[in-house]
């Protein structure tokens, strides 16, 4: 089997929105043209603002939303075009967990049943195995199996993630695909959920797709990171010097106001605040989009679009100007 | 503080004693449920009923401000004390342009005329550093992006030059890049104006970055309280260097984050002794009773000695 799990290649994803005040609708880009690979065991993060299209990267890769252009790849097969009988068998290979907790599950049904219900869905096997495997998942995710009778709102923020993670683990998936997994956690829990996930990473080999806006979180969990503004990748790379060094002025920006705990190990570090709002992306800027709020921005930025290039030791930066090193 | 519910009384405040001081800015954390808006809101007389009850005392300017009759603290909101909530979308009305709310708060607490308040409310829009403010003051608050209206929400809240402004988590709803242009926002106008910041936030980040003096709260009580430097570089209480080290870092990655064991408590079932008791690593016989808060300008509620707190938190730091 190639070292190569998930082969994402130019996927582009437009919405067609209805205007207010215009009338008529019109096109928004919400991914565009977003490529990379994902090495199997290794975990890729995603990171950046609201609206940028995180979640629509992944709903584009798992196969809920069907791509405006590009290819996703999962083991060397092409998902995109595939019918939903010939999804299935790539379906239970790649599971989706979603952010909030609470919407996620449903209500009315116990916990034993919601994550059971994938296992059910795809034939696992007899009613007595797909019990005893739902107990599995439940050790596995450090729940207390006493409580698998018990409803979704009987459970805190973090259990209910936990159970959402049993859930997504039911059918041995290879690859995880967690959109702000931790985002409505308070810290303590979102720490215990952070620890689960690189346990359950280890003693799995899972593969993991983890989006968050959180940087913090981004650095923590990710092999590789990605970064995007406008639906678009704007630096890629290994984390360590991702977060040293950042490339693109977008990144250096975003890191240099994150919030950081000043215990006296901390780096230090020029606070950049960009100017102004994340542009609507209907009316997404001429040439690189960052240009308005890039604080480095020359004359060719407004006019010519850099693409996502090369900038050695597997960087890649998509800027005329990067922040040289 | 405490609700009657159908459950049982909620002490969703209990045994707060803190102070602010002119200029400063006093930052609360603590996670979800923990008292942090609670606390503010009652002082203000914003919780009212007859399911609540309140006791205790709050100055305000050398002045007993709690348990005074509604009108005269409606007159103090707004014009002394000014406040900013999470989300700006509860505290602007949708039907109205966002210029009439701020000229309307004005002339409630002033008596300057329609046309007069109108142009104030241009002035203060420009003083938050929203861009062509003499059109956007007639826009309705869904044209502003969300960082837009919360700087809005500060115009408004400024209007009358406040003394003391209460920002319950005023960035948690945005991005990084706007929640620094608000922060900035926010201590720039301190410094310009002299005036006071209650802060509350359930990010140590923030708290890091803008607070002088910090109150950490853990299921409505203080936990501990200290300037910046002491809270966060010479932590004292359990409950503190958890939340510490639950924090991600952004400049070297951790094998393993530090964790607080099991979940966060409801105020339904506070324990009678120490509350952090039950998630507490280092709980002993002595904590079957409530601790106090001891110390002088830093304090805490642990019953750990001094020497074995010094202690465990050097450990703490040493594995990390
Ligand atoms: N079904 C849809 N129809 C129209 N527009 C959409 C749809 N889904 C998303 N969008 C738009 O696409 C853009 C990207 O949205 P997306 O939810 O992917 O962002 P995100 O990065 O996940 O943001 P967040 O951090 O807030 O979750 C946004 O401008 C959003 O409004
Ligand atoms: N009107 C009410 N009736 C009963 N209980 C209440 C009421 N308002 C708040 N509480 C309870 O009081 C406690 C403290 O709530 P508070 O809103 O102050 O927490 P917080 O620290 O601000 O949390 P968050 O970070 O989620 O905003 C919570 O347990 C909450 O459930
Ligand atoms: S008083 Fe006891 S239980 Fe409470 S924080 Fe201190 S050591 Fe832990
Ligand atoms: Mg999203
Ligand atoms: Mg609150």
């Amino acid at each position: 089997m190639s070292d190569v799990i998930l082969r994402v290649d130019n996927v582009t994803k437009n919405f067609s929105v209805r205007r207010p005040g215009r009338g008529g609708r019109s096109q928004i880009q919400a991914v565009g043209g977003v490529s990379f690979e994902i090495r199997r065991g290794e975990t890729l993060g995603i990171v950046g603002e609201s609206g940028c299209g995180k979640s629509t990267l992944a709903r584009c890769i798992v196969q809920l939303l069907p791509v405006t252009s590009g290819t996703v790849e999962f083991n060397g097969s092409p998902l995109t075009g595939l019918s939903r009988r010939q999804l299935r068998p790539h379906r239970r290979e790649m599971q989706l967990v979603f952010q909030d907790p609470f919407a996620s599950l449903n209500p009315r049904r116990t916990v034993a049943d919601i994550v059971a219900e994938p296992l059910r869905v795809h034939r696992f096997g007899t009613r007595s195995e797909i019990e005893a495997r739902v107990r599995e998942l439940f050790t596995l995710v450090g729940l207390d199996v006493n409580s698998l009778v018990r409803y979704p709102h009987e459970f805190s923020g973090g259990q209910r993630q936990r159970i959402g993670i049993a859930r997504s683990l039911a059918l041995n998936p290879q690859l995880v695909v967690a959109d702000e997994p931790v985002s409505a956690l308070d810290v303590s829990v979102q720490a215990q959920v952070l620890n689960l996930m690189a346990e359950l990473q280890e003693k799995l080999g899972l593969t993991y797709l983890f989006i968050a806006h959180d940087l913090g979180v981004v650095r923590h969990v990710s092999d590789r990171v990605g970064v995007m503004y406008l639906g678009e990748l704007v630096e890629m790379g290994p984390a360590d010097p991702l977060y040293d060094a950042p490339l693109h002025p977008y990144t250096e920006a975003l890191l240099s106001v994150a919030p950081e705990l000043d215990d006296g190990r901390a780096r230090t570090r020029e606070r950049i605040v960009i100017s102004g709002d994340v542009p609507d992306p209907a009316d997404k800027p001429s040439g690189c989009a960052f240009h308005p709020r890039c604080p480095v921005a020359q004359d060719r930025c407004r006019i010519e679009k850099p693409s996502l290039i090369h900038a050695g030791d597997g960087r890649l930066v998509a800027c005329h100007f990067p922040r040289r090193r | 503080m405490s609700f009657a519910t159908r459950a049982g009384v909620v002490r969703a405040v209990d045994g707060l004693s803190m102070s602010v001081g002119r200029g400063e800015t006093v930052g609360i954390v603590g996670e979800s449920g923990s008292g942090k808006s609670v606390s503010m809101y009652s002082i203000l007389g914003l919780l009212r009923g007859p399911n609540v009850s309140i006791e205790g005392r709050v100055r305000f300017n050398g002045q007993d401000i709690l348990g005074r009759p509604d009108r005269e603290l409606r007159a103090l909101r707004g014009k002394d004390i000014a406040m900013i909530f999470q989300d700006p979308m509860t505290a602007l009305t949708p039907v109205y342009t966002v210029g009439w709310q701020i000229a309307e708060q004005i002339r409630q607490h002033t008596d300057l005329t329609k046309r007069q308040a109108h142009q104030r409310a241009i002035d203060l829009l420009a003083e938050v550093a929203i861009p062509d403010p003499s059109r956007r003051v007639n826009q309705y608050p869904h044209e502003f992006s969300g960082g837009m209206r919360q700087r809005a929400m500060i115009a408004m809240a400024l209007s009358c030059e406040p003394s003391l402004l209460i920002a319950d988590e005023p960035t948690t709803a945005l991005d990084v890049t706007t929640q620094a242009q608000i922060l900035e926002l926010l201590a720039e106008l301190q410094e310009r104006r002299g005036s006071s910041i209650v802060l509350i936030t359930h990010d140590m980040g923030v708290i890091s970055e803008v607070a002088d003096r910090v109150v950490v709260m853990y299921a409505g009580r203080p936990a501990e309280i200290g300037t910046r430097q002491e809270v966060i570089r010479e932590a004292r209480h359990p409950y503190t260097w958890g939340l510490l080290g639950a924090v991600p870092r952004l400049d070297s990655k951790r094998a393993r984050l530090v964790t607080i064991p099991g979940n966060p408590i409801s105020p339904l079932d506070v324990p009678p002794g120490c509350a952090f008791a039950p998630r507490c690593t280092y709980r002993h016989d002595r904590c079957s009773d409530r601790p106090p808060m001891r110390g002088t300008d830093h304090l805490d509620a642990c019953w750990l000695d001094d020497a074995e707190k010094e202690q465990r938190r050097a450990e703490i730091e040493e594995a990390s």
